[in-house]
């Protein structure tokens, strides 16, 4: 407990992810990184190696950008890890292409196997390469029903469930790294 | 007769559960076996799964409340203590001191019923019945205690957004200081009866080790990873509600099998009393509500917060959208990592073993299921 907190933007940022602070004290984790499908390994990888474990991985089901419409399927996919030794939670989010697949990271940290299995029971999001992609807590008789699937009309954009941007700008620059709240 | 034939001939698959007295609710376990030794135990989850995550997302936030005691519904405080915190801290709202401390007092209580409750049980899995009888006599008064206050026994809904639902009177306290001094007194019988008993040790170490690593590649958490001398515990190392006021210690085995896993446990029952002592001591006066607005509007964007429940880390995430439903919220159970490593960590093992491993672990399996 006496070791002094680090902060792990540094090693994020030089591994080339999008890695931003955040104000802790709102939302209750410290870094934030924005992630395109071919990264979700290396930065499963990236935070195995840094000695992070695994909280959970959840989905998101927002309303696709009009624009991306063809590569997007509306789903997000965030990861979350922290320490064992130190007061430090990172979040990963990723948006889940059209295919709905996105690779594993069950290899990494086993942990993910089920959290990776519940996601595909509640959103349909095919994870690559994960040995058993068969329904976990729902029915196996109906592997099609995504419960947390949105209607149409109570979707809502990924901006409108978002932080505004001008919040983590101003907690930039009083976020530095610290113990507790 | 060829090895690779009398392997064929000698596996068998076993089904340990959904009704199964040793899994602690429905889980299914299925068991690949040669002989005594287990292959490859793959757990069967959902046999209970109520989909808590898609009642979260469809009522507002207050409505909520109820289910969030129906997870874990042996130690159902804390987990009612995420989840006002959580909409606390989205909606940026003040909590009186008074109404923390008594929270603390509430859910530390509600820890020792806990473990006292996995005591027994434990101990029943592993073919002792009396430890159960005194596990819960002591635990009765506890729930006398919670009764007292919240009104209920098992699924309470005791707190609210800004503070809790009714304050604490003089006979509660007293109980409570009774109480604290009563366990004291039964710690004595309890050593006797199963710490140093020999058949107790012979079933419990050495078996089930859990590494560091293993640990840390499942998100294990709670006393299973402390067993493993790793000192985390959320209640240190990301301080919530008023526990930075309180000295305590985080008790750690050594190499995470059964036995250490059962020491840190019965450990934490002294420090959850040390907890309640000063909390009872300090305790403050003043209001134990703060005032909320009726229609709690949750802004848009997600939030994170941690409590330490009596099985490890318990998170919820939720994502705002500006009305007062969320748009999202996400449970993060204890148990739920915490079973996820069996499949590795019983393989190769004797079947008694395993029985043994799966009650160190405490499972609730409504909190797996959700």
């Amino acid at each position: 407990m006496a070791k002094k907190p680090k902060d792990y933007k540094e090693d994020f940022l030089h591994q080339g992810f999008d890695a931003n602070r955040t104000d802790y004290n709102r939302r209750g984790y410290h870094l934030e990184v924005a992630l395109n499908v071919n990264q979700v390994r290396k930065f499963a990888q990236t935070a195995y190696d840094l000695g992070f474990y695994i909280v959970f991985i959840a989905g998101l089901h927002v309303r696709p950008d009009e624009e991306q419409d063809k590569r997007n399927s509306g789903l997000e996919v965030v990861y979350q890890f922290s320490r064992y030794d130190q007061l430090y939670r990172i979040k990963g989010c990723v948006s889940v292409p059209n295919t709905h697949k996105i690779p594993s990271i069950s290899d990494i940290y086993q942990g993910a196997d089920w959290h990776e299995r519940e996601t595909r029971d509640f959103y349909g999001v095919v994870f690559d390469g994960h040995p058993n992609m068969k329904p976990l807590l729902l029915a196996e008789e109906d592997p099609d029903f995504h419960p947390l699937l949105k209607e149409e009309e109570k979707l809502k954009s990924l901006d409108e469930v978002s932080w505004p941007s001008e919040i983590p700008e101003a907690a930039k620059k009083e976020a530095e790294p610290e113990t507790g709240r | 007769m060829l090895e690779s034939e009398y392997q064929e001939h000698n596996r068998f698959f076993l089904n340990m559960g959904p009704q199964h007295p040793s899994t602690h609710g429905v889980l299914l376990i299925v068991l690949e076996m040669e002989g005594e030794y287990v292959l490859d135990p793959q757990p069967v989850l959902g046999f209970i799964h109520r989909m808590h995550e898609k009642m979260g997302e469809s009522r507002p936030c207050q409505s909520f409340m109820p289910n969030t005691a129906r997870m874990d519904y042996v130690c159902a405080l804390p987990y009612n203590h995420g989840y006002v915190s959580l909409i606390e801290r989205k909606a940026e709202i003040e909590v009186p001191k008074r109404a923390e401390y008594i929270r603390v007092i509430t859910s530390e209580l509600n820890r020792i019923a806990s473990h006292l409750l996995w005591l027994g049980a434990y101990l029943l899995d592993l073919g002792a019945f009396t430890p159960i009888l005194y596990g819960f006599d002591d635990r009765e008064h506890i729930l006398d205690i919670l009764e007292s206050i919240t009104g209920s026994r098992l699924t309470y809904c005791y707190y609210r957004f800004g503070g809790v639902y009714q304050d604490i009177d003089d006979t509660f306290i007293a109980a409570t200081r009774a109480f604290v001094k009563r366990l004291r007194k039964r710690y004595s019988i309890y050593e006797k009866l199963v710490t140093k008993n020999i058949i107790f040790i012979k079933r419990t170490e050495n078996i089930g080790i859990v590494s560091p690593d293993m640990a840390l590649r499942y998100g294990m958490t709670g006393p299973n990873l402390r067993g493993s001398g790793i000192a985390y515990d959320v209640r240190k190392n990301e301080p919530y509600s008023v526990y930075p006021e309180f000295d305590f210690e985080i008790p750690v085995g050594e190499q995470g099998d059964c036995l250490d896993r059962y020491m840190v446990r019965v450990k934490e029952i002294e420090q959850s009393l040390r907890i309640i002592e000063q909390a009872l001591d300090q305790l403050p006066d003043g209001p134990i509500r703060a005032k909320v607005p009726k229609n709690i509007k949750l802004t848009p964007g997600d939030c994170n917060f941690a409590v330490e429940a009596a099985r490890g880390e318990l998170s919820y995430y939720l994502v705002g959208d500006g009305t007062s439903t969320p748009y999202r919220l996400k449970v993060r159970v204890p148990s739920y990592s915490n079973l996820s490593c069996l499949p590795e960590l019983g393989r190769g093992i004797l079947l008694p073993d395993l029985v043994s491993i799966l009650g160190s672990f405490d499972l609730v399996i409504p909190e797996i299921d959700r």
